[in-house]
């Protein structure tokens, strides 16, 4: 009876769950089976499979998804190797400094995420900041590609979500026991060793949390890719609400939509496969 | 086996003196412990022997070479931490091979190493287990038992029992002393516990803010501290100060309330005007209010077990007496205290000289 009401704690939150995410799912899983529109309706009378066929069939959706998924891990990676040492720097500074270095890391959120992405766009444009100054130097006679390609997206994506990766992994360094790195010396280890074989095993949990959040965040991201890509990356998410909003296609702009979220799960069960700890 | 000296070792953070020149001999396969109130520099004295810590000025030799220039890993010593600092992501096995990898021996011999090891901590059964699968003492012997595979020179361990609760922490004392005994290792062991360093060690070192008060066997430590500091910290002390009525090679005779008096058979130089003496609880005897040495009123009555505790008040304020449970006497009571003059300790800092008081 007892274990009953307290179990009753929880219905605000089931409600809310299933009101504003099981809901929309399921909404957007019948949509993607509805039939295609027509005369400018969002989807017609009945059930199909078009929309998902649509996908399949069009080399140019197709092939958005492995971009849209490389893009995710590039990014990913690219995080995890700036993250790193940064995560590493705070964790061992001076209790004084830790707080101004934290500041500094998560001072990136405090932007929108539109106004950080037209800032990458300043700086790497054709006559952008970079290029500019290149140029006036003499170095280039042509703009560098800095923009418009994969390039630029993953780096204007790897400077938005880096605090999303350094905070998983200073939680984790934090939490060693500093000794840990003490007996590992005692025992005759030197500093690289120590890092290779105890400090970096020890952090996995934080390096699994961290690549999972900016994986899932970089390939579902939308306004980045928008315009530092200037829609000449394409990713799933630009086609998706192209179709949903453009071509005013719901069924198809579902399926993709839910196409590329279940890729990204498989990919993201793979890696928690991959780096399961055991010890943990 | 090695011999650990230190040598007026002085270390210093900032402004503080954290160590203010420690001297210190320990002796191959010796077990000593240092003792001594929070912040008094045991650990650092510790980490300054394992390397963690540079020193300041001064030397510390093993086996009369001079490593106090050397990096931790590579002074071959065994530590073993507070809170253990076990890999968490490695089993009991290959946190026991991780010091022999590190001296890149074959596996084979690794192999049969760690075997041998995990025998002698009693822990085979749980060589493929993750360190958060064992319970607290099981942990501690695994850290034990890391340290002791390679076979370094000293074992340094610093409040290993801290984490574990009373009845395990005794058992585990008498485990890391017969260890101790049996591998015969050089052994440094801190601790703030009294009991532990006593039951534990060879020698016992007290020491209080940066400095050596004392080093000696526990049981001079205890009957023969070297100061008021050191009697009171390690143990129950009763301090009596007496007027000192004869004092000459044969003894001092030291005068009681009431015309009584009590001979210390031993000379005691600068002993005039008074003297302080120490008497620890047991060896003050409960009698008939009518003999012994000093009368008193029982205030307070502790049972606990095997003894009682009495706390008396007197005309020398209120002493502690520890007696057997045989011997019983009420709250409230009067009695008589009998005290044994032969084990009576005179404490030098607490020595007066009739000039001085006059
Ligand atoms: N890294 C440091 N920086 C500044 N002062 C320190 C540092 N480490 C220790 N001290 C100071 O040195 C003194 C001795 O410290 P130490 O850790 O050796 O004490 P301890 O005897 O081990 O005490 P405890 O029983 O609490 O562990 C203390 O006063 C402490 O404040
Ligand atoms: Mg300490």
């Amino acid at each position: 009876m007892r274990r009953f009401r307290a179990s009753l704690l929880i219905l605000p939150a089931a409600a809310l769950i299933f009101l504003f995410i099981v809901l929309p799912y399921v909404t957007v899983l019948v949509m993607s089976f509805r039939a295609p529109g027509a005369n400018g309706e969002p989807y017609g009378p009945g059930f199909g499979l078009q929309g998902y066929a649509q996908f399949f069939d069009e080399g140019y959706y197709l092939w958005s998804l492995p971009q849209s998924l490389l893009l995710g891990i590039v990014t990913t990676f690219v995080c995890l190797v700036l993250a790193y040492p940064i995560a590493l720097h705070i964790a061992g500074a001076r209790r004084r400094w830790r707080g101004l270095l934290y500041g500094i890391v998560l001072s990136p959120l405090l932007i929108g995420i539109v106004i950080r992405s037209y800032g990458w766009t300043i700086l790497l444009g054709n006559s952008g900041v970079i290029n500019s100054t290149l140029r006036d130097l003499g170095l280039i006679q042509r703009p560098l590609p800095l923009m418009y390609n994969d390039f630029g997206v993953v780096l204007a994506l790897s400077h938005v979500f880096l605090p999303f990766m350094v905070l998983p992994l200073l939680s984790a360094l934090q939490s060693m026991d500093p000794a840990v790195k003490q007996a590992a010396r005692s025992l005759g280890a030197r500093p690289f060793t120590i890092f290779r074989r105890v400090t970096f095993p020890v952090s996995m949990p934080g390096v699994q949390t961290g690549c999972i959040l900016v994986f899932v965040l970089a390939i579902s991201s939308y306004v980045t890719p928008a315009l530092v890509g200037g829609m000449r990356v394409k990713t799933t998410t630009l086609l998706v609400v192209d179709a949903l909003i453009d071509q005013f296609q719901w069924p198809f702009g579902s399926a993709m939509a839910l196409i590329l979220a279940v890729s990204a799960g498989v990919i993201v069960l793979i890696f928690a496969r991959l780096t399961a700890m055991k010890w943990n | 086996m090695t011999e650990v000296s230190l040598r007026s070792l002085v270390k210093r953070y900032g402004k503080t003196e954290a160590l203010k020149g420690i001297s210190l001999n320990v002796r191959h396969g010796e077990f000593v412990s240092l003792l001594g109130p929070s912040g008094c520099g045991k650990s650092t004295t510790l980490k300054c022997i394992a390397g963690f810590e540079e020193t300041s000025d001064g030397q510390i030799l093993f086996d009369d070479r001079d490593i106090s220039r050397k990096l931790p890993e590579d002074r071959d010593i065994g530590m073993v931490f507070q809170s253990y600092a076990l890999f968490p992501h490695m089993t009991v096995a290959q946190n026991l091979a991780f010091g022999l990898e590190m001296r890149r021996l074959q596996k084979r011999e690794i192999t049969e190493r760690v075997g041998r090891a995990m025998e002698m901590v009693q822990l085979t059964p749980y060589a493929e287990r993750y360190p958060k699968a064992l319970s607290g003492g099981q942990q501690q012997r695994v850290a034990l038992a890391r340290a002791l595979v390679i076979e370094p020179k000293i074992l340094l361990l610093d409040e290993p029992l801290a984490n574990l609760d009373a009845k395990l922490r005794d058992e585990m004392r008498g485990f890391i002393r017969d260890l101790q005994k049996r591998v015969g290792i050089t052994t440094i062991y801190v601790t703030h516990d009294q009991g532990e360093a006593m039951t534990m060690s060879d020698r016992v070192v007290v020491m209080f803010d940066g400095e050596i008060a004392q080093a000696a066997a526990p049981e001079d430590v205890y009957d023969k501290p070297a100061s008021e500091r050191v009697a009171r910290f390690v143990g129950n002390a009763n301090i009596l100060e007496l007027p000192v009525r004869t004092n000459d090679e044969a003894g001092v005779e030291l005068g009681l309330p009431g015309g009584l008096s009590l001979t210390i058979q031993r000379p005691v130089p600068a002993a005039n005007g008074t003297l302080g003496v120490m008497a620890r609880p047991e060896q003050i005897a409960l009698t008939d209010p009518a003999a012994g040495h000093l009368r008193g009123r029982i205030s307070k009555r502790y049972f606990s077990g095997g003894h009682v505790e009495y706390h008396v008040e007197t005309d020398l304020g209120p002493l502690v007496v520890l007696a057997p449970t045989s011997q019983s006497a009420k709250e409230g009571e009067s009695v008589g205290l009998d005290f044994d003059a032969s084990r009576l300790w005179p404490l030098p800092g607490r020595t007066g000289s009739a000039e001085s008081r006059a």
